[in-house]
């Protein structure tokens, strides 16, 4: 209780969630995000090798990235598993240390303040001390995507949401009580629920209680980690809408997290795409989804199923997996995946054909496709391939079993018979015959050469594409605008 | 298999469960069937009992305290009287399944490739370097790359795609006529899970397999489903054709759950913002309600729908059937108007065509 900031707390929430007090320090805040997030970077090292070794890899789990929140506003951070943004969302609650970085947080009554002297920022979250910190905690709230394991089972959900109040310095049980019993009835379930468990609720209704727990502080920023994916679809569907109506009753901004770009789309203002530890893309919600501009963001939005049947074809599938963000790629760190990626000067094949060329250059230089597993797989592929299945013979047809070795290598890898381009076509004869030689490194260092693409040359800058979107892409650069489409 | 006896048929499927709390209906009279090279999506909420109709069909659901009643017939074969020596060969064999959570499926303790062979040499009395041979060519056909590397990876250095993948490799192994997927990409991400589903079409066209796909997830459904069995709390609400489902969904569930679906533009045409969830939950399945099992959260409920048993299904159109009080054999799905843009909160009022139909 002896905590200054609980005056305000308790008004707020008994009185009218919506109502924020209308301080002085606060008129100027139109202009000013409530988060602001500059060169944010959280790495791992880990040691490799015994545990003696003193040999180390440095896993950039987020590679410095910008972006803000603004007051009010919901932003959505899409990106596969393992793209960092979870990372994100603990390094800005610092519930990880952030490696570099600045996160100015201007909530809770720190509005309108100014740099200091040496450049560092009074509201920098990642120098707060301990009671700056327990304070802003107050302030921006995380919810999980499992409320079943973020509820104590031994508790009574009543108890379990009362928790923070406590932790906070309110400690009076029956004004607890009061105030946890109305936020039950906003998120949507029942006072008299307080005294039941968290074993007798549903998943949705589990997600309603941990969305009421992290709104008893009042906070100013929600943080939700993937809300609504271990969710029935129709269950999704009322919690995003509850996230909704308590933005605007509470006056929250929201950082919503998901790898479903759907997600994000109906409950997001602005949407920041990320991509091994970066941000690709980031602009207003409408126009990302209308008009993505990085082949990242359009393999997304491809890969959500729409619920119309005859829209199966023709969707784009990002091949090979997300590579070690301890090892990214040089350039653009999408150019191995991308099925934009550009070709260089003097080669003009496919597109498709052009991405599988890359990724079998990617494996033969890897080690991956050797003489030895070449061998190993024409060997299987002699008798390996009929066995496969009844329908194998109808669909392959005669040539399958007939053609050359060197025919077979390129029909493994989905590369054709022979490429369009004549000169890539003879880099790519000599590579195969070197490989059916068993010289590994002459096919790897022949394909290496001869096949290169300025996107893992040049890092790409962010270009504006409209009002607050912009997209790192170096097809945008005035140089590369020929490759485009 | 005589011509026009489908690779799976079940009729009356009706799983129950003793509990402390009485008999606890999971399945209650269900029937489908899957032919040789179609894809049939049994679709509906957590709870409607879709995975419990899967596992029931070879017997998966211990017996007690569960009960399988009604008939599953694989091509001509009555699989609820066979002996368990019996079925097993079935299972694995025939029939195989992929479940939802690779991670739970694998053991840690052996590389892929050890859990391949020994995959391959349970059904075939092959060598080992036939069977390391035969398992890279599963690999290769399941489009991980590099198979030949792959086979000495562990587990843990796959990620939950490929840990799928591999799965799916696995329930190739003996050739399946059928095969049972439920859930296979609820946990993947949207990316991984679009190559999955992928992958699951083309070998069933390469394999001519049949394949019974069981989610909650309708948008995934319309991506491989030929046809579609609309399950809720054990009853079949709807099932038709793929494009009749979606595109002319007549029960009031079916509409629900479209309605859902992020950006459902046919249905929900002002789409985005307006994705309504479906109130209320489940009934209670030791006690389910009397009438058609959805009336409690139905917008369209009269007093008929409450009383007697679930409605009998009535057929709309070839192989378009549903199971609501407002239709009668060869009504258009349209007869039964949308009453508004389905929306949290809004009340839920029958429109004037569903008292008119009384």
């Amino acid at each position: 209780m002896s905590d200054p900031g609980d005056a305000r707390l308790v008004p707020r929430i008994a009185a009218d969630g919506g109502s924020k007090p209308a301080g002085g320090s606060e008129r100027n805040s139109d202009a000013e995000p409530l988060l602001s997030v500059r060169g944010l970077k959280k790495h791992y090292t880990s040691s490799r090798g015994g545990f003696l070794s003193r040999e180390t890899t440095r896993v950039r789990a987020v590679d410095g990235i910008d972006f803000d929140v603004r007051r009010g506003e919901a932003l959505g951070l899409v990106g596969e598993s393992g793209c960092g943004k979870s990372t994100t969302a603990s390094s800005i609650l610092r519930l990880t240390e952030p490696t570099a970085g600045e996160v100015v947080f201007n909530g809770g009554g720190r509005a309108g303040a100014g740099r200091n002297d040496d450049g560092t920022h009074p509201n920098d979250v990642t120098r707060f001390g301990k009671r700056e910190l327990k304070s802003f905690r107050r302030d921006a709230q995380l919810i999980f995507q499992d409320p079943t394991s973020s509820f104590d089972p031994r508790m009574s959900v009543g108890a379990s949401i009362a928790e923070p109040l406590s932790v906070h310095g309110m400690t009076d049980r029956r004004r607890q009580r009061v105030i946890v019993e109305d936020l039950l009835g906003r998120v949507g379930l029942s006072a008299t629920d307080y005294d039941r468990y968290p074993h007798e609720f549903s998943g949705g209704q589990k997600q309603r209680l941990a969305l009421a727990r992290a709104l008893v502080l009042d906070p100013d920023l929600l943080v939700a980690d993937e809300p609504v994916s271990a969710l029935d679809v129709s269950v999704q569907a009322d919690i995003l809408a509850l996230i909704d109506d308590l933005r605007s009753e509470f006056g929250l901004s929201v950082l919503l997290i998901s790898h479903d770009i759907s997600v994000v789309r109906e409950l997001c203002d602005r949407v920041a795409v990320m991509y091994l530890g970066e941000i690709v893309e980031a602009g207003p919600t409408s126009a990302v989804f209308e008009n993505p501009r990085h082949p990242y963001t359009e393999a997304l939005l491809s890969a959500v199923p729409t619920p119309d049947p005859r829209s199966r074809s023709g969707h784009i599938e990002l091949t090979g997996t997300v590579p070690s963000p301890s090892d990214p790629p040089e350039g653009c760190r999408f150019h191995t995946r991308c099925h934009r990626v550009v070709q260089p000067e003097g080669i003009d094949l496919d597109r498709a054909v052009w991405r599988r060329l890359l990724d079998f250059r990617d494996r033969v230089v890897a080690g991956e496709v050797d003489a030895e597993s070449v061998r190993e797989r024409l060997r299987a592929g002699g008798d390996g391939r009929t066995s496969a299945g009844r329908g194998a013979g109808a669909e392959s047809g005669p040539d399958r079993s007939a053609g050359t070795d060197p025919v077979r290598i390129r029909q493994a890898h989905d590369l054709p018979e022979t490429l369009s381009d004549r000169d890539a076509e003879r880099t790519l004869a000599d590579a195969v015959d070197a490989l059916l030689d068993g010289d590994d490194d002459r096919a790897a260092a022949l394909l290496e050469t001869g096949f290169t693409t300025p996107c893992a040359e040049t890092a790409p800058e962010f270009t504006t594409h409209g009002p607050d979107h912009r997209a790192a892409c170096i097809r945008h650069r005035p140089e590369f605008s020929g490759f485009e489409g | 298999m005589t011509d026009g006896e489908p690779l799976l048929r079940v009729e009356g499927l009706r799983t129950t469960f003793d509990t402390d709390a009485g008999e606890l209906v999971a399945v209650d009279g269900v029937d489908f069937e899957v032919r040789a090279g179609e894809t049939v999506c049994l679709v509906g909420e957590s709870g409607s009992g879709k995975t419990v109709a899967v596992e029931s069909i070879t017997g998966l659901v211990d017996q007690p305290p569960g009960r399988i009643e009604g008939s599953v017939r694989f091509r001509g074969t009555e699989l609820t009287d066979l002996p368990d020596a019996q079925l097993r060969s079935h299972r694995g064999a025939s029939i195989a399944y992929v479940f939802q959570n690779p991670q739970d499926a694998l053991n840690h303790c052996y590389t892929v490739g050890w859990q391949l062979i020994e995959a391959v040499r349970v059904h075939e009395d092959v060598s080992k370097s036939v069977a390391r041979a035969r398992a890279i060519d599963l690999l290769d056909t399941v489009g991980l790359a590099d198979p030949a590397g792959r086979m000495d990876a562990y587990p843990h250095q796959l990620s939950g795609g490929e840990k799928q993948r591999v799965m799916i490799a696995m329930a190739l192994v003996p050739e399946p006529d059928l095969l049972v997927a439920d859930e296979p990409t609820t946990a993947l991400d949207v990316t991984v899970q679009a190559g999955i589903l992928r992958l699951l079409d083309d070998l069933q066209a390469e394999y001519g397999m049949g394949v019974l796909f069981v989610t909650h997830d309708l948008a995934t459904v319309s991506r491989i489903a030929d046809r579609v069995v609309v399950l809720y709390a054990g009853k079949v609400m709807e099932r038709g054709g793929v494009f009749d489902v979606f595109e002319r969904p007549a029960h009031p569930y079916t509409r629900k759950l479209l309605a859902c679906l992020p950006g459902a533009g046919g249905v929900d045409a002002a789409g985005g913002a307006a994705r309504g969830g479906i109130g209320g939950s489940l009934p209670d399945p030791t006690a389910p309600p009397d009438g058609c099992r959805f009336a409690p959260r139905c917008d369209y409920a009269v007093t008929s729908c409450s009383v007697g048993d679930q409605p009998p299904a009535v057929e709309l159109a070839e192989g378009h059937a549903v199971s609501c009080v407002h239709y009668d054999a060869g009504d258009d799905p349209t007869v039964l108007a949308d009453v508004s843009r389905p929306s949290a909160g809004a009340e839920p009022a029958p429109s004037e065509d569903a008292i008119d139909d009384e």
